[in-house]
């Protein structure tokens, strides 16, 4: 294997049982990939499609998988992916699922968002939408407490009243 | 009656002394020593830690995962982390906890978790799994994204009505997910295993996807005729065939060696018996251009790519695909016709 990484040009790096490579992302290694290189990956979230494409040679997955041969000689639950972008060294841990493919899927949605508040800022959708959804929570939460106030004082009024209508509430 | 419960549980559990250096029997759900059920009411949290311990003490392989989805499971969930806080903390009904003991009881004997729960997922499909089928496995789910990408390549391929051909369809993890996203395509599915035909016809019930999939108890080493008379031309063939070297099947985790079928395992000396004779059916069940995609044990690419060239004339090696751990593991060919023929195209591109 490591007579491919010359060949190939990829950081590969070895270390006990954890595996670094470059990213096979969705077509790997052995042939060029086609030009304009750009994978973006659009699964999932229909209204967020501003998300920066991600450049799949420009990640690094990592594996947990052990040094043996790997396919049908062992049978291994461990599916946690680690993605991490290289430039801007943004790292991205997803063990949401049990599947091994759900998980490097989601990484890369959930890379996409990052990678848009990195860049953008307060400016960057994802977060104007949390924003915006804190903000309806509020609003909600208010109006909530504002009902449940209204009914105190009207069970108060009729409590300590006792000539029914004299209250304005 | 916490205590009476407990004794009627060690019995219903199946608890029997353990044989000789404290080894259990293998292919059999027969149990170590079991630990005793609490004698209080533990959490969920409690038991994943506890259980933890106790596989770890006694050499289980990913004794905090195995915990974590087996009580996850008893509470109606996929992963742990999808569990709130609060439902962890609770405590633990005693049927629940009779549940845990008994699913993680198994464990123990190394019975894979997927056995345990009798449940899987494989890419955005939940499967029902029961041993000796075979467990799909991580790879496997590229092998489908491979077939995914190459269909959505081809021109018109969104509408165009193609059939696909599994051979050794397991738990019917490949073909069932492949059904899933290409709505309009039909398959057909083969294992000389009549309990993984039941298990993928389960499946197949289970997402609804059995009108679209043929499953048939068919072993293509020695019937390969009969695959023949069961469909028409295929624009694909799709195989994850036992490749593992005889050779290998010796030092096996315990987890695959006593519970998973060794016929869905081993191919052979060269690990290529089934993968030859499947290759050699390719050209007679393919129509032009039809393609073959396999998962392959990581010596056999250029093995493969030599003995096509000598054997199978009408099929032309296309390209070998890396795995996500940078292992070779995907071989894809495809049916020459008279005008491509053979040679063309061939070796350029591995």
């Amino acid at each position: 294997m490591s007579g491919l990484v010359p060949f190939l040009g990829r950081v590969y790096t070895l270390s006990s049982r954890v595996l670094w490579r470059a990213s096979p992302g969705v077509s790997p290694l052995l042939r060029p990939l086609p030009t304009g290189l750009t994978c973006v990956f659009t699964v999932g979230k229909k209204d967020l499609t501003d998300l920066p494409a991600l450049i799949e040679d420009e990640l690094e997955e990592q594996f947990v998988r052990g040094s043996g041969p790997g396919g049908q000689a062992t049978n291994k639950t461990s599916n946690c992916v680690v993605l991490k972008h290289v430039p801007t060294g943004i790292v991205v841990k997803c063990h949401q699922t049990r599947s091994v493919d759900t998980n490097r899927k989601r990484a890369r949605e959930i890379m996409r968002e990052k990678l848009d508040v990195a860049y953008k800022g307060d400016l960057s959708e994802v977060l104007v939408k949390k924003k915006e959804s804190v903000q309806r929570k509020q609003e909600k939460r208010k109006k909530v407490n504002e009902n449940l106030e209204k009914k105190r004082q009207f069970k108060e009024a009729l409590a300590t009243d006792s000539k029914p209508g004299n209250d304005t509430v | 009656m916490w205590r009476r419960s407990l004794r009627a549980a060690r019995r219903c559990l199946g608890c029997r002394s353990p044989g000789p250096q404290g080894m259990c029997s293998s292919h059999a759900v027969r149990t170590c020593s079991a630990p005793a059920l609490p004698a209080g009411r533990i959490t969920a949290l409690q038991a994943v830690e506890l259980w933890r311990r106790h596989f770890e003490e006694r050499g289980v392989t990913e004794p905090h995962l195995s915990s974590q989805y087996i009580v996850a499971h008893l509470l109606r969930a996929k992963t742990i982390q999808s569990l709130d806080q609060e439902r962890l903390t609770e405590f633990l009904s005693r049927e629940e906890t009779e549940q845990v003991w008994k699913l993680c009881t198994r464990r123990l004997s190394r019975m894979p978790v997927q056995y345990v729960i009798e449940e899987w997922d494989f890419r955005e499909l939940t499967l029902k799994m029961r041993p000796p089928v075979f467990i799909p496995r991580p790879e496997t789910e590229e092998l489908v994204e491979l077939v995914l990408a190459d269909l959505q390549r081809k021109s018109g391929a969104a509408d165009a009505q193609h059939t696909c051909l599994e051979v050794g369809c397991g738990s019917g993890a490949i073909s069932l997910s492949l059904l899933k996203s290409l709505p309009q395509l039909k398959a057909v599915a083969l294992d000389q295993s009549q309990a993984a035909v039941d298990l993928t016809t389960e499946n197949a019930l289970r997402l609804r996807l059995q009108d679209r999939l043929q499953i048939h108890h068919v072993d293509v080493m020695t019937d390969p005729e009969a695959v023949l008379s069961l469909c028409g031309p295929v624009s694909l063939l799709v195989s994850n065939p036992p490749y593992l070297f005889s050779e290998d099947m010796a030092s096996l985790e315990p987890e695959v060696s006593r519970f998973e079928d060794h016929a869905a395992l081993d191919g052979g000396e060269d690990g290529l018996n089934v993968i030859k004779h499947i290759l050699t059916l390719a050209p007679q069940i393919l129509s032009d251009h039809g393609r073959v995609y396999m998962e392959v044990d990581p010596r056999h690419p250029p093995l493969i790519r030599r003995w096509v060239e000598v054997n199978v004339e009408e099929l032309q090696y296309v390209e070998t695909r890396l795995d996500i751990t940078g292992r070779p593991r995907f071989c894809i060919l495809q049916k020459a016709t008279a005008e491509t023929g053979p040679q063309a195209g061939s070796g350029l591109r591995n």
